[in-house]
């Protein structure tokens, strides 16, 4: 911003900003602060911006009713593996994509970019039908293998291409004529290079696999082996209506590792976006 | 050291040609530089040299082995990048070390090597920092240092000192010169500059539209330049190409700027531009369509507008064959 702007503008600018980050902040601040009133608070009217009243045991409630640390750590120990399993893919192949010359290497790009385009939805059966001939149904493979091989890798590999490109030929050349081979000179030169677009792939990917919905509700069935997003829905009381209170304690702690992440990352993350020319 | 032989080398991008039959010599330890105007191939020949770029037709040897098929790490050479191209993420000392390590050297022999190579350059303290806090003469530095700590047969430069300030273009020119008279290795220098060309080389190479157009000492490329387009490259301010017309002469005659005399029975040069410099003054005018530029080693008093007679010097004429453009 600016800094020879007096001190009135910069009060209003600040004002309107404060006014925009209205209706992102809002959700959020709801979600945490009615996990901790009655449920009959939550749909009072006028509703009650601050609660009156704090009740902590639905964050026991949200242990007691399901496997919740189970299903917690399924989450995080599948967003790993994605995640590092789609740079471990990604890295390589928009590596190749920038810098190997090979017949038909921009037709190729190509059709790997058109896989972004085809909906999870339409493929959901067939991917179905594959995992369950070979036994993986009620597993978390298909919630690890999807990612890897399928749509958040090719946004990964078009992030990490965009990034070699950038990076200048002549250290490659330099590494060349130092001796190394191709894969020595991707391996010391160019991965170190991509920290910013790693860091970029690495959250991007993490949240992706964090907030999964469709794959855990179709190939996953038993609690125990449930993954937040799904385990969030089984809330609801004997009619089968939500627990809201409870359910936003399980939603809040569902979020508190993606705050933790865009807290401490947020610099890497804009930096790497930057670098991959996607922003600005 | 070694010595570099071209034969008949050529390169095509599918149909356009870029390098046409280029035959060089160079002899062991000679600093040879090719220079001519941007997009002549003098860089795509550097890097054919190093193995960066693969070479359509003809040999290229070091030291009496045909390099054409090996890989630029197996032809013994050491490359300056126009841009240095040091590694970001690793110390000065890595940096310089770096081809060693790879190359299975032990760890005392890289301490030493980089040692002495930090010596040479007077990068001791600078050794622990990362190349994003030097300026750019340290950069440069680096580079080179990177380069001689291997000791290769051969250096190759691609226009390093381009991305340097005027001044510090001629102190770094001074330590590259130093350099090659402490260690005698054979070197290629690319430069488009031909002030650079002149105080470095033992031998040029002028370059032009993929071609050699001549290869001399500077003083051959200066006194004698074998066509129109030497003899324009070569020299600052450029010589004058006159009209034969003008002297009653059938060839077009070259004059340098510094070889005019203000005498009776010269041409008579309508004067559109005093330059004085101190000890030199540049005067530009005009004589007919044909612009004229000279230059005394004195201080002229001419203004704008006022008619000089500019007699060239007869025994420092050039001619040439206004057909052809050769020297006569």
């Amino acid at each position: 911003m600016r800094t020879d702007l007096s001190p009135r503008i910069k009060l209003a600018l600040y004002g309107l900003l404060c006014t925009l980050a209205i209706p992102f902040v809002f959700p959020t601040w709801w979600m945490v602060t009615s996990s901790v009133k009655p449920i009959s608070q939550i749909f009072a009217f006028p509703p009650e911006i601050i609660p009156s009243s704090f009740d902590w045991s639905t964050y026991a409630d949200v242990f007691r009713l399901q496997p919740f640390a189970q299903q917690y750590w399924n989450s995080c120990y599948i967003a790993a593996i994605v995640t590092i399993g789609t740079m471990a893919v990604s890295s390589p192949a928009g590596y190749a994509f920038a810098r190997i010359k090979f017949p038909g290497a921009n037709l190729l790009f190509m059709v790997v970019l058109l896989g972004l385009l085809i909906p999870s939805e339409v493929t959901i059966v067939p991917l179905f039908q594959i995992f369950l001939k070979w036994g993986m149904i009620n597993t978390h493979w298909p919630l690890i293998l999807i990612p890897i091989f399928g749509a958040p890798s090719v946004f990964a590999t078009f992030v990490m291409r965009q990034f070699f490109i950038a990076l200048p030929v002549e250290l490659e050349e330099a590494a060349r004529v130092d001796g190394l081979s191709r894969f020595k000179i991707f391996w010391t030169i160019a991965l170190p290079l991509a920290k910013p677009a790693l860091a970029a792939v690495a959250i991007f990917t993490f949240l992706h696999s964090w907030n999964l919905y469709l794959e855990p509700i179709v190939f996953l069935t038993s609690p125990e082996k449930f993954t937040l997003p799904q385990a969030l829905t089984q809330y609801v009381d004997v009619y089968q209506g939500p627990m809201w209170n409870i359910q936003l304690a399980a939603a809040t702690l569902t979020a508190l590792p993606v705050l933790i992440v865009f807290i401490f990352a947020q610099r890497q993350f804009i930096e790497g976006l930057a670098h991959t020319g996607l922003k600005g | 050291m070694a010595s570099v032989t071209l034969r008949n080398v050529k390169k095509s991008y599918a149909a356009a040609a870029v390098i046409h039959d280029v035959d060089i010599d160079i002899p062991d330890g000679e600093f040879v530089v090719l220079v001519g105007p941007s997009g002549c191939g003098k860089s795509t020949l550097l890097r054919m040299i190093a193995g960066l770029e693969a070479i359509t037709g003809g040999e290229i040897s070091i030291d009496g082995r045909v390099v054409n098929d090996l890989e630029p790490k197996d032809r013994d050479i050491a490359m300056v990048f126009q841009n240095y191209a040091l590694y970001p993420h690793m110390s000065v000392e890595k940096n310089m070390g770096f081809s060693l390590e790879h190359r299975g050297a032990s760890k005392e022999e890289i301490a030493g090597r980089v040692n002495w190579a930090a010596d040479i350059l007077g990068l001791k303290a600078l050794l622990q920092r990362r190349p994003g806090q030097l300026s750019g003469g340290q950069r440069q530095r680096v580079a080179m240092g990177r380069a001689i700590v291997r000791d290769p047969q051969l250096f190759l430069f691609d226009e390093p000192l381009s991305n340097l300030d005027a001044k510090l273009r001629v102190v770094m020119r001074g330590e590259i010169k130093r350099l090659h008279h402490r260690l005698k290795t054979t070197t290629v220098y690319v430069t488009h500059d031909q002030v650079e060309a002149m105080t470095m080389a033992d031998r040029i190479v002028v370059m032009n539209a993929g071609k050699v157009e001549q290869i001399g000492t500077p003083i051959e490329l200066f006194d004698k330049p074998a066509n129109l387009f030497v003899a324009g490259f070569i020299g600052s301010p450029a010589m004058n190409f006159i009209p034969g017309t003008l002297l009653a002469d059938t060839a077009i005659v070259g004059v340098r700027p510094e070889h005019f005399e203000i005498a009776e029975g010269g041409l008579q040069i309508t004067v559109t531009l005093v330059e004085p410099m101190g000890s030199d003054t540049q005067i530009s005018g005009k004589v007919g369509d044909t612009d004229i530029v000279a230059v005394f080693h004195r201080r002229v008093a001419a203004n704008v507008g006022d008619v000089l007679s500019l007699k060239p010097i007869a025994t420092e004429i050039h001619r040439f064959d206004a057909a052809m453009g050769l020297r006569l």
